[in-house]
């Protein structure tokens, strides 16, 4: 089935319209909880299009750290710090037009700079498999020229120390109740 | 399924990001919207790397870090957020004005 465009266009825009339906839903619902539920929506369409374009690990850390991990985080946060999410603020008419005239603004000198831009359309995926499990671990672990190593180093100690601030941060001070 | 519509997509999500970021008042709210803009920053990068990159590989894995990165940052945002409603009872930014006096 992905070897035929047809099919593979038809799947690329329901999952954009799927994405952007629930992305704008995210956006314009007033309770915070049902926002991070269409949040989870979006993000797991994105792993559907990391799917189609064949990035396999990526999609599935997607759903594990972004649909599994960080949204249920702030869904807990929600559930801490407001009575079920009820909460929805003012907001003032001229600030949402401002907002919205903004988005539309970057909008549209974005896609104006990349319409001008020859051969987008005609860029060609060059060869299957490039980001494969196999060579995704061999460059991350590889100590050569080319090798990620370090980084992935210095991200394992920058997730030691978020752990380490974050339980610092929110940790009750010893005249609080 | 050109790297076009996968550009002209992100660019999308982008300005949805940023429409909720200036909509929202409410701490959490505006959290969820910068997700939704890096989210749209990972598309840019798997797309450029699936379609004609020198190094596909280095694509998606520029595309983990980010992933990593954004968890440390919401994992800092949200306790910073609730030691704050633990002190102002309050997550509006309207009423956290007071913060720079």
């Amino acid at each position: 089935m992905f070897s035929n465009p047809f099919f593979t266009d038809l799947l690329f825009y329901a999952v954009a319209g799927a994405i952007l339906l629930t992305a704008i839903l995210v956006v314009t619902v007033k309770n915070v909880l049902q926002s991070a539920v269409f949040l989870i929506i979006s993000f797991i369409g994105t792993a559907v299009l990391y799917l189609m374009l064949h990035a396999e690990f990526i999609a599935m850390v997607q759903v594990m750290v972004y649909a599994g991990g960080v949204v249920i985080f702030m869904v807990f946060t929600i559930l801490l710090t407001s009575h079920l999410g009820e909460t929805s603020f003012t907001v003032k008419a001229p600030r949402m037009f401002i907002a919205f005239v903004f988005s539309v603004a970057f909008f549209g000198v974005m896609t104006k700079l990349l319409l001008k831009e020859p051969g987008l359309t005609a860029a060609v995926p060059h060869s299957e498999n490039s980001s494969s499990l196999t060579s995704i671990a061999m460059r991350l672990l590889n100590i050569g020229e080319h090798g990620f190593v370090i980084p992935f180093e210095i991200v394992s100690i920058l997730l030691l120390i978020t752990l380490v601030c974050s339980i610092t941060i929110a940790r009750k001070d010893k005249g609080e109740k | 399924m050109t790297l076009q519509n996968c550009l002209i997509l992100a660019f999308l999500l982008f300005a949805i990001g940023i429409w909720g970021l200036l909509r929202r008042r409410h701490l959490i709210g505006m959290l969820i919207s910068i997700e939704i803009m890096l989210n749209a920053a990972n598309i840019n990068f798997i797309a450029f790397s699936y379609f004609s990159a020198k190094d596909s590989t280095a694509g998606a894995l520029f595309s983990l870090f980010a992933i990593a990165v954004t968890a440390c940052e919401m994992a800092i945002a949200l306790a910073i957020i609730v030691t704050m409603y633990r002190r102002h009872h309050s997550l509006d930014v309207n009423q956290l004005r007071d913060l720079h006096d």
